[in-house]
């Protein structure tokens, strides 16, 4: 049992696909530069109207509605009523042709490993012995065409007992077309000779390499037509009880293949293709975009059409990249003079210029919070070329998820935070694909944060505090005070085997006392009796209005410390490591008991003894406190 | 939060009462019946700070409801909280700290037990709540940390409403009580609100109580002494107004014996330093730890508590 899946005016569906409403209107899709530009498309509301296809843009305007196409149409009822007859021109668009095609192609190999890549529109699958699995071919084919819905598009679906009987079922007759095996010259009989020979050219330029072949397969296919009309044979029943020894005597081989075809009789193993590793919605806009609530409909869209198409392949995404084409700003054309003014000794075929990267500051730091902004100017070094700046930003996700909602709202919070500057012409989504979460939860495990949850609450918590000042606090190896690491927060999946809940009575008793630091460290004045430290006074009165003057009660200390001396050495040989964002550091430490005034609930005013972590920089001689222990 | 209706049986209400409650109960039916039953809430699952003496003390920090820990500079509430932090990560649940004066010490926090890797720290950021004008002109005002603050109560509302976190610490210990007095009480009944439905146990670190009875445990912690490296010539220095140390043998110095004593007097609110005639070099004795008193000023489980409920704990330094 072969299936055929095809869709009716591709073109127009890949466009429709994320545009629903345009689905109630007559479309016609354009292509060809001016003034060559000719309907190449369109669907049957179009030809209602009376569009045909090779019309001119100045003929097809005729029957299309010259103002913006809008989803909400706020216009009144007649107007409305008086556009809702009018057709809807659009440009071709290859982008969502792709996608359209890769969205059809992960249903088809959800369903079935062995598909064959027939054409954009039509896909063939192998369904033996895939009744066990999804029932009558009647289940199969609902459950089929619901798969495709749900990836926005409206098809064609036959069975039949070989694929090429199935091709031409789909291509024959609209919907759902199941024919029992034997019945193919049957039902196949009614269909036009016009649907037979346009399968016949596709098989035939799938075998042809290069223009030149395409063309001549293209004349065969107008002289058979020619022929076969000339002969009276219009459709596939007279061209099956045509003699075959006769046919072959005067359309040779082609012939006798299409005789066989037209009575359902053609018998030929799949060409399978491999399932689409790339996961990306493209969508170019009509008219610019220039707020971030505007985008984020067009974001939505695509973002819904992406997990459906990753759920259809039982996949989630762990990096999103959206890439968005500007519109050219006269800055990003005066640079761009500049760079072809400079390259122009320098020839070069792919000119993409980064033209802004901020960098993390280390290469951990760069796996953690990736990308960082990109503004790419596209084109090449001819100076007719419009320029395309393209803005980027990368979305890692600690767990895989194939949340649509949650992606765009985190997308939002990234857009808001870094906003692209220039209004939008066109958008690029792509997933990384990756295996979907899978997590065992226990009933006696610790409640934790839903990944997707916590994910959008991190973005807003930056969006509140600012970037990489929420997260995981990563200790690395040095004696340096404030050596560590703000790492992204993905806390780790509870362990059940770990899993204990000590009481307050079997903790050790020793529990250590706290270091308050203080950032950045406030400069001391400190006076010196016998060389050690005697009375402190904070020199600059900070906001935090924390007292810190008097006579020291008590003090412990000079513990001397010093590190990364090599780094000075290191800096002059030109070695740039991680090291060089922290310089050597020589001081020595005291703690001391400060009296500082204080309130007792229970008895009043008293004065309280504060410690604190002073030390003087042996570099510059200056005194600092820098932490206080609580 | 889970509520249990108190039979009728066991609310002692006059003869009178009791009868016209029957009456109206069963003229107005089954299903209005629980209007008139007086609701208690249930007592809250509780979660061991770590430290046995205040575990004892205060039952444990409450789940679904709020709990302060007030007291000055060098009172031990950033021990407690490291403390408490340290185990609920080693129960395994996901911990969140709010950090207005980005003062948290990640190596502290190591020592203490705390897995890190459980541990979300969000350091508000002083410089970016306010404009360089903004901040010039309210410096030296309470309002200098309005948005500090700001950004606390968001994050917060963002930490509660996200779910899951095991506890929620608010770590506004250096910021003046007078700022946080400034917190609006419907902020407090925010969160009490916000957290009563889940499993969070909500930590409020700050100079002096401001949630009032938002909050359903407040605890006052006070410096008692700093211990030395020998215990037997410790004082309590908030009584006795005295202060002794004694250098014995360390790791770091040698032993100075009895004669290399330090004895500080204070006197009042400024300190006087008496020296004995042997000085010693002072690394020779450094902080072993300090001593604390923590008392109930606030608790779900005895609402009046007795002023002289109180514990005596101590945190060391990590030598």
């Amino acid at each position: 049992m072969f299936a055929c899946i095809y869709i009716p005016d591709f073109p127009v569906e890949a466009i429709a696909r994320g545009e629903a409403f345009l689905r109630e209107r007559a479309v016609a899709i354009l292509d060809g530069k001016p003034p060559l530009t000719r309907v190449m498309a369109l669907n049957e509301k179009a030809r209602v109207l009376g569009m045909e296809l090779g019309m001119t843009k100045l003929e097809a305007a005729v029957f299309a509605d010259t103002e913006p196409t809008r989803g909400d149409d706020e216009s009144s009822s007649e107007e409305h009523s008086a556009r809702f007859d009018l057709a809807v021109l659009r440009q071709r668009s290859t982008e969502r042709e792709t996608s359209a095609h890769a969205a059809l192609l992960d249903v088809a190999h959800a369903f079935t490993p062995r598909v064959e890549d027939t054409a954009p529109d039509t896909l063939l699958l192998d369904l033996t012995g895939l009744d066990r699995l999804y029932g009558t071919p009647g289940k199969m084919a609902g459950d089929l065409m619901s798969r495709i819905t749900a990836v926005g598009m409206e098809a064609n679906i036959a069975f039949a007992a070989n694929p090429d009987a199935a091709m031409h079922t789909a291509r024959g007759f609209n919907g759902t077309t199941i024919i029992p095996a034997g019945q193919e010259q049957k039902r196949l009989g009614v269909l036009p000779i016009q649907a037979l020979l346009d399968t016949f050219e596709i098989a035939a330029q799938k075998k042809a390499a290069g223009k030149a072949s395409e063309r001549r397969s293209q004349q065969l296919h107008e002289q058979m037509l020619d022929t076969l009309e000339r002969w009276g044979v219009r459709d596939f029943r007279t061209l099956a009880l045509l003699p075959d020894h006769a046919l072959a005597s005067r359309l040779g081989e082609a012939g006798v293949q299409l005789r066989r075809l037209a009575r359902g009789e053609g018998n030929r193993t799949l060409v399978l293709s491999a399932p689409p590793s790339r996961f990306e919605e493209a969508m170019e806009l009509e008219c610019a975009v220039e707020t971030i609530e505007s985008l984020s409909f067009m974001l939505n869209r695509l973002l819904e059409q992406l997990c459906t198409r990753l759920e259809a392949r039982a996949l989630a995404a762990h990096e999103l990249h959206l890439r968005l084409q500007l519109e050219p700003r006269v800055a990003d054309e005066e640079t761009a003079t500049e760079q072809q003014l400079v390259r122009s000794s320098v020839p070069s075929l792919n000119t993409t210029v980064q033209k802004v990267e901020a960098r993390a500051s280390s290469a951990a730091e760069a796996q953690a919070f990736r990308p960082a902004k990109h503004v790419t100017i596209n084109g090449d070094s001819c100076p007719g070329r419009e320029i395309k700046p393209i803005f980027e930003r990368a979305l890692c996700l600690p767990v895989s998820m194939c949340d649509s909602k949650v992606f765009l709202k985190l997308l939002q919070l990234e857009l808001t935070a870094h906003p692209p500057g220039a209004p939008v012409t066109k958008i690029w989504i792509t997933a990384e694909p990756a295996p979907p979460r899978s997590a065992q939860r226990g009933l006696f495990l610790p409640i934790t944060p839903e990944a997707e949850r916590l994910e959008i609450t991190l973005a807003r918590i930056n969006a509140v505090v600012g970037e990489r000042r929420a997260g995981i606090a990563r200790l690395l190896d040095s004696h340096q005070q404030e050596r560590f690491r703000m790492d992204r927060f993905a806390p780790a999946v509870s362990n059940p085997q770990k899993h204990d809940s000590p009481t307050s009575w079997d903790v050790n008793s020793s529990l250590p006392l706290a270091l308050r630091i203080w950032r950045p460290a406030r400069r001391l004045q400190v006076s010196l009796s016998d060389g050690q430290p005697n009375a402190v006074l904070l020199e600059t009165r900070q906001p935090e209005q924390i007292l810190l003057q008097g006579k020291i009660l008590w003090s412990a200390g000079p513990w001397r410390s010093s590190g990364d001396w090599w780094t000075e050495n290191a800096k002059q040989n030109g070695d740039r490591t991680a090291t060089e964002q922290s310089g050597p550091w020589d001081r020595e430490e005291c703690d001391i008991a400060v009296a500082c005034a204080g309130k007792n609930n229970t008895r009043g005013e008293c004065s309280n003894v504060a410690l604190y972590r002073i030390y003087r920089d042996l570099a510059t001689g200056d005194w600092f406190v820098d932490a206080s222990y609580d | 939060m889970s509520s249990v209706a108190v039979t009728p049986s066991t609310v002692s209400l006059p003869r009178c009462a009791q009868d016209l409650r029957a009456h109206i109960e069963s003229s107005l039916g089954e299903h209005l019946s629980s209007t008139l039953r007086l609701q208690e809430r249930a007592a809250p699952t509780t979660v061991p700070t770590g430290i046995a003496a205040i575990d004892a003390l205060t039952q444990g920090l409450p789940r679904a409801a709020l709990t302060e820990i007030a007291g000055p500079t060098s009172s031990g509430r950033t021990g407690v909280m490291l403390s408490a932090l340290a185990a609920a990560t080693r129960r395994q649940e996901v911990c969140a700290l709010v950090d207005a004066s980005d003062s948290f010490d990640p190596c502290s926090a190591a020592v203490a037990g705390i897995d890190l890797e459980r541990l979300l720290w969000v350091r508000c950021n002083q410089a970016a709540c306010a404009t360089k004008r903004t901040r010039a002109k309210y410096q030296n005002s309470a309002f200098a940390f309005a948005g500090v603050l700001e950004q606390v109560l968001k994050v917060t509302d963002l930490l509660l409403q996200s779910g899951g976190f095991g506890m929620v610490v608010l770590d506004m210990g250096d910021i003046p009580a007078e700022s946080v007095r400034r917190i609006p009480l419907t902020s407090w009944y925010r969160f009490r609100r916000a957290v009563e439905p889940t499993a969070t146990v909500l930590l409020l670190i700050e100079q002096e109580p401001s949630a009032k009875t938002c909050a359903s445990l407040v605890l006052q912690l006070q410096p008692e002494a700093l211990c030395a490296s020998n215990p037997s010539v410790e004082r309590p220095f908030s009584t006795q107004q005295e202060l002794q140390f004694s250098s014995p043998a360390t790791k770091s110095a040698p032993a100075l014996g009895s004669k290399n004593r330090l004895t500080y007097l204070q006197q009042g609110n400024v300190g006087r330093a008496v020296r004995s005639e042997n000085y010693p070099p002072p690394h020779a004795m450094p902080l072993r730890g300090m001593r604390f008193r923590a008392e109930v000023v606030r608790s779900w489980a005895n609402r009046k508590p007795p002023q002289s409920a109180g514990a005596n704990f101590e945190l060391r330094t990590a030598l």
